[in-house]
């Protein structure tokens, strides 16, 4: 759907034909002063043609030859750039060190951190985590489960609020 | 659109000059220079209407041009393609001097009782003498009136009126929809109308 600006442009520009042409002359409210209008408006484009269309380009053959400097004067500081960061940094060399880092990262990642985390995870911290508080039973109960590892030993806390009893599954080993 | 050509320019089509400048031949950009350096200034003129910026960024342009040549697929004509170029180029600059003049300085909005009434110019029957000096005047006028549009309403009015270019060669320019090149045509007419009224009913 066009706006009404947009048919009244192509109105102008005769570029509207047929029904289209009849229906959008039909919705002007005063479709003799939309002609003068439109008439006027071409009066504008011929006297801005007239006007503007002859602004000439002085020296042009210097405007070509400081564009041809331009380009390669661009061309020469593009070569130096690449050479200059290319003298050492090939792409093959790129691949090769990118893969060797990536190797050692890999090694470093599963002798050292690998056997660490296997010992980290303790039945008792497994057992106390899975079990749950029933809400209907204590209402107010909370535990809250903290590790600390300030000193050499790890050091796993249990703190238990609001129970009346512990359930059963609490029962560590 | 018309071209500066010699005739034994013109004999070398287009597609092959921009083939060979992919190539990286020089000498063949350098003919397509030539044949869109008056047009591609004069409308970058009408923009900016300062001769010295012009030619600064018509060469902007066309180094760029120079630059992305390898990506030009001809899906489009090569003068719609350049005009994107030069039209990006203009508009850029002309935003970023806006904002270096701290805000807006186009007014799009149409004022249709700003015609100084005290600015009317000499009527035809004036001596040959004065001709120069009615021509500068009315030119004066001219881009001060065009200066109130935007950049991108400029574009549009001077790409319809001056290039005589179709909606849809002016959209790919701009980057736009044929709808949006319409109705920026619709306001820029608008209010050059009203601006310009007093001039273009007396020349």
């Amino acid at each position: 759907m066009k706006t009404f600006e947009e048919k009244w442009t192509a109105w102008l520009d005769e570029q509207l034909s047929g029904k289209e042409l009849e229906e959008f002359e039909a919705s002007l409210p005063d479709l003799a002063a939309a002609r003068a209008e439109k008439h006027d408006a071409q009066k504008l484009g011929a006297f801005l043609k007239q006007r503007l269309g002859t602004q000439t380009l002085t020296n042009e053959e210097f405007f070509n030859h400081q564009i041809r400097e331009r380009i390669e004067r661009d061309e020469q500081e593009d070569v130096s750039e690449r050479g200059t960061r290319s003298s050492w940094w090939t792409v093959p060399r790129l691949v090769w060190c990118g893969a060797t880092a990536l190797a050692l990262f890999l090694i470093t990642t599963f002798v050292f951190l690998g056997g660490d985390q296997a010992e980290e995870q303790s039945d008792y911290l497994t057992q106390i985590l899975n079990s749950r508080v029933d809400p209907a039973a204590n209402p107010n109960a909370s535990i809250y489960i903290f590790e600390s590892n300030k000193t050499d030993n790890k050091v796993t806390v249990l703190w238990t609020e609001g129970l009346q009893s512990l359930p059963a599954d609490y029962a560590a080993k | 659109m018309k071209t500066e050509t010699t005739p034994a320019q013109a004999d070398v089509s287009e597609i092959d000059l921009v083939r060979r400048c992919q190539a990286g031949d020089t000498d063949a950009f350098d003919q397509l220079v030539t044949r869109y350096r008056t047009r591609v200034f004069a409308m970058i003129y009408n923009m900016v209407h300062n001769e010295q910026d012009a030619w600064d960024l018509a060469q902007e342009a066309f180094v760029k041009a120079w630059k992305s040549i390898g990506r030009f697929k001809g899906k489009s004509s090569f003068y719609t393609w350049i005009y994107r170029i030069v039209m990006n180029v203009t508009i850029d600059w002309l935003r970023k001097r806006e904002v270096k003049a701290g805000g807006a300085e186009f007014d799009d909005a149409i004022q249709l009782k700003e015609i100084d009434p005290a600015s009317k110019t000499v009527p035809k029957a004036d001596p040959l003498p004065h001709q120069r000096m009615e021509r500068h005047e009315i030119r004066d006028r001219i881009d001060k009136a065009i200066a109130q549009l935007s950049p991108e309403h400029r574009a549009v009015i001077l790409m319809k009126e001056i290039e005589e270019m179709q909606y849809h060669e002016i959209a790919e320019t701009l980057g736009c929809s044929i709808g949006t090149v319409m109705s920026r045509l619709f306001y820029a007419r608008k209010k050059l109308q009203s601006s310009l009224k007093d001039i273009y009913e007396n020349v």
